[in-house]
């Protein structure tokens, strides 16, 4: 099935990717994200807040966008 | 929570300033290919002076015109990647009005409140109160300025103002470790505070600026935190950051570059009130390395001292020695009894 997968990090990738059927958001984190915790992201199906057993649906906007993210200077 | 109403005028702004930000890449890419065209014609143009150049023998025209050329091809070259840059990204669609509206839900849910300045045409959202390693910051206000969305592509159209400012005491317009007179340095939040902008993901583009002003870098801040209060100095309290204040190791404090000096004898960095100037080469001195004259008693430093006597001393003792010498030689011609021990000038060589 097909959603939409928003990856602030880094480029702030933004596509639509196939995914297996059934897939929950922490599996798919533990996919897209290797290595990393979900603590230190801000998670959001459909704009919203998901338990991490949430279940994907079809045509599902996903975005992970990193809690810390490390400025510069000029 | 905003009204349906008031976040369609929000999203109408938006929709009409991401309009504009798709056409300005377009200006920005014919600017570049502009560039790059008054470059090519200038290498063509070298290229036929080179061909005649070495046609005539001319080898010393010839290597200007290659020393020309060369450099226009640096130019070519960067304005070639700026040109890549661009028509690399993927072109996007501009996002329905629905779907921004839905974004500013998001948005108000994140933040809890979002502000629209319809005479500036600027949208704006506050943070947490941010501290950093114990250093407060205070709440930040992150504001979008949409007539300048279009420039995205040659500066920042945002604006990171500190609403309770705690500045780092070495300047006022430092608010946080990656801000500067309102600007964020974005580090590795740069390409996507772009891609989140260029799409018109609004919630998305917030959020990754609150992410960078809750997070400390040390590697390369305007001022690092640990130097965020300064350094008072001890003598005249002004503050100064670490680069500039100095630590006297005979008094154990801290002082500005304008209470501190260094030795002239052994560069040992001392205080003014520590220092002491050489009565002969008037030179600041620690006082490891100052000395008194046992004549005089004035302070001398080592290197002005000889035979730990100062120059006017050693030079006073010398003619006094010479004196006495050609007194005891005009007393033996004369047959006179040898002088006694007692007669010797009072200062004796220690060495």
């Amino acid at each position: 099935m097909r959603i939409l997968f928003i990856d602030n990090e880094g480029g702030g990738f933004a596509d639509y990717l196939d995914v297996d059927r059934g897939i929950t958001v922490e599996k798919f984190f533990a996919e897209k994200m290797p290595g990393r915790k979900p603590e230190d992201y801000l998670i959001r199906v459909n704009r919203q807040p998901v338990a991490r057993d949430c279940v994907l649906q079809e045509n599902d906007r996903v975005t992970i966008t990193p809690l810390k993210i490390e400025g510069a200077a000029a | 929570m905003k009204d349906i109403k008031q976040l369609i005028v929000i999203a109408d702004r938006i929709q009409d300033a991401l309009r504009k930000l798709k056409r300005s890449r377009y200006t920005e890419l014919l600017s570049q290919l502009t560039y790059l065209e008054d470059n090519l014609t200038e290498i063509a143009d070298r290229s036929k002076r080179l061909r005649t150049s070495l046609e005539r023998g001319w080898l010393s025209a010839a290597g200007s015109c290659c020393d020309g050329i060369n450099r226009i091809t640096n130019d070519v070259s960067y304005y070639l990647s700026r040109f890549k840059e661009l028509s690399d990204k993927p072109v996007h669609e501009i996002p329905k009005l629905s779907a921004i509206v839905e974004d500013l839900r998001q948005l108000q849910q994140e933040f809890g409140k979002v502000e629209l300045d319809k005479a500036a045409n600027t949208i704006s959202v506050v943070t947490e109160p941010i501290t950093l390693q114990d250093v407060y910051l205070g709440p930040f206000e992150i504001k979008l300025d949409l007539n300048r969305l279009p420039e995205l592509y040659r500066s920042n159209p945002y604006y990171c103002i500190a609403l309770d400012p705690h500045p780092a005491a070495t300047s006022e317009d430092v608010t946080h470790p990656h801000v500067s007179n309102e600007r964020l340095c974005e580090g590795e939040g740069y390409p996507a505070i772009r891609a989140a902008l260029e799409q018109g993901r609004l919630c998305d583009f917030f959020t990754i600026i609150r992410g960078i002003l809750n997070t400390y870098s040390p590697d390369s801040p305007y001022v690092r935190l640990d130097e965020w209060d300064g350094q008072a100095c001890y003598e005249c309290g002004y503050v100064t950051d670490g680069e500039n204040s100095y630590f006297c190791s005979f008094c154990d404090q801290t002082f500005c570059e304008q209470c501190s000096t260094c030795c002239h004898s052994c560069n040992e960095t001392v205080c003014n009130s520590c220092s002491q100037l050489c009565a002969h080469c008037e030179e600041s001195t620690c006082p490891n390395c100052i000395e008194q004259c046992p004549k005089c008693k004035r302070l001398y430093c080592s290197s002005c001292l000889e035979e730990d006597l100062c120059p006017n001393c050693k030079e006073e003792l010398e003619n006094e020695n010479e004196q006495h010498s050609n007194q005891n030689t005009t007393t033996d011609e004369d047959g006179s009894p040898e002088q006694s021990a007692t007669t010797q000038p009072e200062i004796q060589h220690s060495s």
